[in-house]
This record gives structure tokens, C-alpha cells and sequence, in this order.
């Protein structure tokens, strides 16, 4: 039984649809992306998932069941735009949060000091959220929604807005909680953030999913168009070589080559040895950027 | 249950903690205690408990300066007491002998005599180092009066039954009946003044009551959709739960504070000081209805939950901290015309425009009250205004209940109501 198994979903707003027969399955231990611009209908599809509005057509089951009271426990959820009351004790208010899901006062107060520790913020325990710094606030929120050990974590944008340490830090956090078990919507416009975590991703575009399934599988879908090359001394007429499309030189020395099709690497390696040694020579598979760029800038037109 | 318990701890436990409740009640306890005392105070500060001491020659007009020191012994804290200050003979020498008396501070001031053959009673002139010192001269033009006209009594050799009749003072009462009652004792002039002055302080308590809690409960919604802490509340518990955990809580805040200032007001007039003082400016604790307290303590709550549910549904519905003051005008304006007509009605219980809008339940709260304070409203007067108030309360309730669960997810401009329904429809509440 999937935690989370969101089928052929559609909500409309008056006459506009903000999702459009949206289907996709979260395993255990399995962190989900879901990638789209501004406005495609992410936060329409989380609000689905969490409950907040009911989709017009299609079902959402977790464990199996329909949405009922007893699954907002089970949900724990991090939105993109932070909130905390700002005047009152992050103690107070996250063993609040807690209790709200269900947990003993006890139990919370434990579970969030084994937090705090974790982040090595303890000393915060005691002190108004406005008092915090941006980045600790953000270390407040994501114990806010992982304290009650939900067994489904949205996350919209959680990385947003942190220095590079305290990304890893929650990075590594949130891989943990896949670890033990957790299944994680996740939601960013960071795609190096969804190559490191997600194994399946659905990218959407204007409330439609256009793009679905495991990032290797997309990523196999989409030919091997870049070539990577490196050598001592800069290497003449690589653009009149059959096949490349086009030849940027960069300021360290070497050279990224757009190619039509994958037969055209063995090409460019025969002519640049041709001229002296080379340093590096990489054909590249296509980043989830690139993928996510042409998926939804094609279609922009 | 569970999670609305939680909301309503929540809320009470941060009312109560923080720093501007406690500073609120503790200034308002103040003011009230000092408000309790402020009649036994004014006596005590305005009262002389010393007599002033006038000096008089002692020997001219014995007659008179006798009569005074009868009249002023006579009384339980007299005004001032004579001096008498032995004669030397000459007038000059007589003066400044009354001089000396003042400077050595055995007196205040001195009366001195000077013959008046037409009214066949000596003019008396008070002297004294102070400019307008009223209270003694009027106490002496009091007693001089008096003294005076006993003079003229005994002359004319009146009878003692005579003399009672001649000094009876004129006694007249007014009463407020009752007609609705048969049994109908009415309330005589100091249960009015008390009930018009219980009403008014009670009415202000209302709308002070409703008007800050309900301002406070729109505030904190906003400021929790504000700081986006309200996505993650919605998806933790059921909204309405929120919602009137909320109203609840802040309505339990402040009663608390009603109670902590009531038993402080309690207790100060219970003082037994007080009760002479109030007694003396009329006012009488004991003639207060204790129906009339039941009738006020209905009143608030029916008023509070009327009230606050609309505070939560327009607060639902600004975005911002600022806007939520245009939000909840429409609201607020509706107070402000039930109290000034509530206001009005102090003085005119009876007038088409109270009765009318007492069945108004807007203004039920402020003018039914007003009514069964200060007139006598037939039962079912009374009953039907209830009625309605109550059915309104449950009606709007439920329909806050709505606009709350579609407004707390709408950021953005202030949504019209055409707005407002379009997202009823989609959130399918």
C-alpha cells in the first residue's frame, strides 16, 4: 500500500483550472519532486494533498484511505512562505503545533529539544522566533513540521532563502527522515536540489503534468547533446567538425560543445587528439535544468 | 474537542502571560480602586476635620456670639469654633489685640460687630489674612442666619408647637411606578440614580468588553494569516475548531480580567467607608436588582459571541495587520451606533427609537439591557428581542464559520464578496 497515491486530480477556480488531471504515487521512503514555474499549480496540488481544498475530480488516498481527520496526523508540512508567531516562545509554540497533531505536551517538549540539539540551536528554546535569525527561524519551521514524526512530509521550497552550510545541513536531514521510512513531496525550483534527492519527479506546466516518471528514465529520453572538452592548448575548428551545433569557449580553458546527435562526440575526441593531448573529454548527459528549461520553455511559445 | 481544548489553552495561556494584559488590568484595577474610593476621598479631602478658629471680643454682643457658639456646638463637626479674646477698652487697641491673637496663631480670622439700627441686628465682618475663604464665611453667614431669626422668635414670644411648624423643613419625593406589575413597589429617586448609573457603567463595560476583545480576536487572525502560521494551523485542525477555540479562549481571557476587576471593585466598595460615602452621593449598592447583574451577564455573552464570530470572519479576510482595521469598520460602526443610542436612551428609556432598535440584535445587547435597567419592558418585549439575538448569534456564527474557512486561505487585496463566494464554491464549504 503507497503512503500517498494522488489520481488523475483536477480542481478549477471559477473557469480557470489551476490542475489538470494531475496522477502520481509516492512510495515509503521515497522523496517525490514536483517541479514547475511559477504558477503551474504546485501549491494548488499540495493544499489538495494536505486537505486545505478538496480537487474537483479524481481521489487522494493515503495508506489506502480517503482523507479524513485522523490523516492530517499522519501530514506534517513545511510551506513555501514561512510562518511562526513572531512574539512567542519557540517552545510554546512548536509544542502547540505538536499537540495540535495529537502528541502529549511531554512527548513534544522531548522530541523537540532532540531537535534543537540536532541543529545545535538548544539556547533557542527559550527565546521569541523574532529573535532569530533568518536562517534558525528556518531550522524553527522545519521542526514545526517534522516534530510529530509524520509519516508523510510535504515540503514546498525548503531550502529557500539558507546559506550553502545550512542547506546541507537540512539536506541531509531530510535524507535521514527518507531513511526512516518517511515519504517526502517535495517541491523547489533548485534542480540540482531534485537530482540529489528525488528518484520520480512530474514537471508541470501550466496546470498540466507534462513531464513524469524516475529522473533517469526522463533523463534517457532526452538525447546526449553536450560534450565536455579539456585540453592544454586551445584546439582549432571544432565548429567545422559535421554535427556540432555550436562552440563556447570558457574563461578556464576549455570548451562546452552542443551537439545533434551522440555520434557526433566520437568525432570531436579523434579531431582534438588529432592536435596534442587532451585533459578531459566528457559527453554529458542532459541536467534536469536543461530538461526542465526546454520541457516548459518549449512549450511557452 | 480535543484540538479546540488546545487552541482555547493556547490562547488564554499567552493572554494571560503577556506583558500588556497584565499592564492593562493591573492599571484598570487601579483606577477602579481609586474610582471605589474616589466619594469616601473627595469628603475626606474636602471635609475640614479641624474647625476654624474666629476670634471675638469678649463681652460685645453676647447675645449673638452666645448664639453662635450654641449653633456651632450644636453641630456633630462643626465649621468653626469662637475664641474669645479678653476686651482692653478702647476699639483700636481691640483690633489689634485680635491682630496679635492671629499672628501668634491662636485664631484665623476674627469677627468684628458694627451697629445697624434698621434691621436692628448688628453687620458682622469677618476678617481673615486669606482672600476667599468661603467655606467659613459661609458657615457663619449660616449660623449668624440662624441666630438671627431665633433672636426674632423669642422677641415675638412664639408657642413651641409654633416655632416646630415655623422650622419644619418642606419634604418632597419622587417615585418611579411601576405599571406592568400589580405589585409594582416602584423605585424611589436614589434606586434610580442607582440604576441609572449601574446601567451606564454597565453599558460602557459591554461595549469596552466586546469592542476590545472582538478587535483583539481579528487582529491575531490576521496577524496569523499574515505571518503565514495560519497554512500551517489549517492543515492541523479543522477550522471552525480553530475559530471558536479562538473566540472561546479570548472570551475566557477576558472574563478573567472582568472577574480579577469586578472582585476588585467588589472589595473596595465593601470597604465600610465606602458605604456611607455612596450612601451619602445617593447612591445605594444594596437597591441594585441582582436580576439586572443576570440580565448584564447574558447580555455580554450573547453580545460577545455575536460580535466576535463577525470580528473572526472580516479578520479572516485582511491579509495585512493594516487592512484589518477597513475590514472590520463595518462592524465597528455598527457598535458605535448601538452604544450612542444606548447613550441617548439614558435619558429617554422610552423613546420609539430605543424600543424600535432594542429588537434590533445588533443593538439588542446595549438598548434591551438599557430598557429593563431604566423602564419596565413588557416579558414578552423581552423574549422576542432575546429571540432574535440568540437565532442571529447561531445564524451568523454559522455563517462566519464559512466566510472564515474560505477567507483564512485567500491572501492577497481584500477579496469583494463576489470574490468571496466564487471561493466558497471552489473550497466547497
Amino acid at each position: 500500500m503507497k503512503p500517498l497515491v494522488v489520481e488523475r486530480v483536477v480542481k478549477h477556480y471559477g473557469d480557470k483550472t489551476a490542475v489538470n488531471g494531475l496522477g502520481f504515487e509516492v512510495a515509503e521512503e521515497e522523496i517525490y519532486g514536483l517541479l514547475g514555474a511559477n504558477g503551474a499549480g504546485k501549491t494548488t496540488t499540495m493544499r489538495m494533498v494536505l486537505g486545505l481544498i478538496l480537487p474537483d475530480e479524481g481521489s487522494i488516498r493515503y495508506f489506502g484511505k480517503p482523507y479524513s481527520q485522523e490523516q492530517l496526523r499522519m501530514l506534517g508540512y513545511l510551506p513555501e512562505e514561512r510562518g511562526m508567531y513572531p512574539k512567542i516562545k519557540v517552545s510554546d509554540q512548536i509544542i502547540y503545533l505538536a499537540q495540535l497533531r495529537g502528541m502529549s505536551r511531554k512527548d513534544a517538549d522531548a522530541n523537540l529539544k532532540h531537535w534543537l540539539e540536532k541543529f545545535e540551536i538548544s539556547e533557542y528554546y527559550n527565546k521569541k522566533v523574532e529573535e532569530l535569525s533568518k536562517g534558525n527561524q528556518q531550522k524553527i519551521q522545519f521542526i514545526a513540521a517534522v516534530i510529530h514524526r509524520p509519516r508523510i512530509v510535504i515540503l514546498d521550497e525548503a531550502f529557500s532563502g539558507l546559506d550553502p552550510v545550512n542547506v546541507e545541513l537540512l539536506k541531509s536531514t531530510v535524507k535521514e527522515l527518507r531513511d526512516q521510512g518517511t515519504s517526502i513531496l517535495f517541491s523547489t525550483h533548485r534542480m540540482e536540489h531534485v537530482e540529489e534527492l528525488c528518484r520520480n519527479i512530474t514537471i508541470l506546466h501550466r496546470s498540466n503534468p507534462v513531464l513524469q516518471g524516475s529522473i533517469k528514465e526522463i533523463k534517457s529520453r532526452f538525447p546526449q547533446e553536450r560534450v565536455a572538452l579539456a585540453a592544454d592548448r586551445p584546439i582549432e575548428g571544432l565548429e567545422r567538425i559535421p554535427g556540432v551545433v555550436s562552440v563556447a569557449r570558457l574563461e578556464n580553458g576549455s570548451y562546452d560543445l552542443r551537439i545533434r546527435e551522440p555520434e557526433t562526440a566520437q568525432r570531436i575526441l579523434q579531431h582534438a587528439l588529432s592536435q596534442g593531448p587532451i585533459r578531459r573529454f566528457e559527453l554529458l548527459e542532459p541536467t534536469l535544468n536543461e530538461i526542465f528549461i526546454r520541457t516548459v520553455g518549449d512549450r511557452h511559445e | 474537542m480535543n484540538s479546540m481544548l488546545t487552541v482555547m489553552k493556547f490562547t488564554i495561556r499567552n493572554k494571560l502571560y503577556s506583558k500588556s494584559y497584565i499592564i492593562t488590568t493591573l492599571i484598570i484595577a487601579l483606577l477602579m480602586a481609586l474610582g471605589a474610593n474616589a466619594p469616601y476621598l473627595i469628603q475626606k479631602l474636602t471635609g475640614n476635620s479641624e474647625p476654624t478658629k474666629v476670634g471675638y471680643i469678649e463681652g460685645q454682643h453676647s447675645e449673638i456670639t452666645q448664639g453662635l457658639a450654641d449653633y456651632f456646638a450644636g453641630q456633630e463637626e462643626p465649621d468653626v469654633t469662637l475664641v474669645a479674646i479678653p476686651p482692653t477698652g478702647s476699639e483700636d487697641s481691640d483690633i489689634d489685640a485680635l491682630k496679635q491673637a492671629i499672628k501668634e496663631g491662636k485664631i484665623k480670622g476674627y469677627i468684628t460687630f458694627k451697629e445697624n439700627a434698621e434691621v436692628g441686628f448688628p453687620d458682622v465682618t469677618y476678617s481673615s489674612e486669606k482672600l476667599l475663604e468661603s467655606s467659613t464665611s459661609q458657615a457663619l453667614q449660616g449660623a449668624l442666619q440662624m441666630v438671627k431669626t431665633n433672636i426674632a422668635v423669642s422677641a415675638a414670644k412664639l408657642t413651641e408647637s409654633q416655632q416646630k411648624k415655623l422650622f419644619a423643613p418642606v419634604s418632597l419625593t419622587s417615585v418611579q411606578i411601576s405599571l406592568s406589575e400589580d405589585e409594582g413597589t416602584g423605585k424611589s429617586v436614589e434606586e434610580q440614580a442607582t440604576a441609572i448609573g449601574l446601567t451606564y457603567v454597565i453599558i460602557i463595560l459591554l461595549f469596552m468588553a466586546i469592542m476590545i476583545t472582538g478587535t483583539m480576536i481579528a487582529t491575531e487572525i490576521t496577524a496569523e494569516k499574515s505571518s503565514r502560521v495560519m497554512e500551517i494551523l489549517v492543515t492541523s485542525v479543522a477550522p471552525l475548531k480553530q475559530m471558536f477555540g479562538k473566540i472561546i479562549g479570548t472570551f475566557i481571557a477576558g472574563l478573567t480580567q472582568l472577574v480579577v476587576l469586578g472582585a476588585v471593585l467588589a472589595a473596595n466598595l465593601s470597604l465600610p467607608q465606602n458605604k456611607d460615602a455612596f450612601a451619602s452621593f445617593g447612591i445605594r449598592l444594596d437597591s441594585i436588582d441582582p436580576l439586572l447583574l443576570v440580565f448584564a451577564v447574558f447580555f455580554y455573552l450573547a453580545g460577545y459571541f455575536l460580535f466576535a464570530t463577525l470580528f473572526a470572519a472580516l479578520g479572516s479576510m485582511a491579509s495585512r495587520t493594516e487592512d484589518m482595521n477597513q475590514v472590520v469598520m463595518p462592524v465597528s460602526m455598527l457598535m458605535l451606533i448601538g452604544f450612542y443610542i444606548a447613550i441617548y436612551g439614558l435619558s429617554n428609556p422610552d423613546s420609539p427609537l430605543v424600543v424600535v432598535c432594542s429588537f434590533v440584535p445588533f443593538f439588542a445587547p446595549f438598548l434591551m439591557f438599557l430598557r429593563i435597567g431604566l423602564s419596565d419592558p413588557l416579558w414578552w418585549e423581552t423574549t422576542l428581542s432575546i429571540v432574535l439575538l440568540l437565532a442571529t448569534t447561531g445564524l451568523l456564527g454559522w455563517l462566519s464559520a464559512k466566510i472564515y474557512r474560505t477567507g483564512i486561505l485567500m491572501y492577497g487585496k481584500r477579496p469583494t464578496i463576489k470574490e468571496l463566494l466564487k471561493a466558497m464554491k471552489a473550497y466547497k464549504v
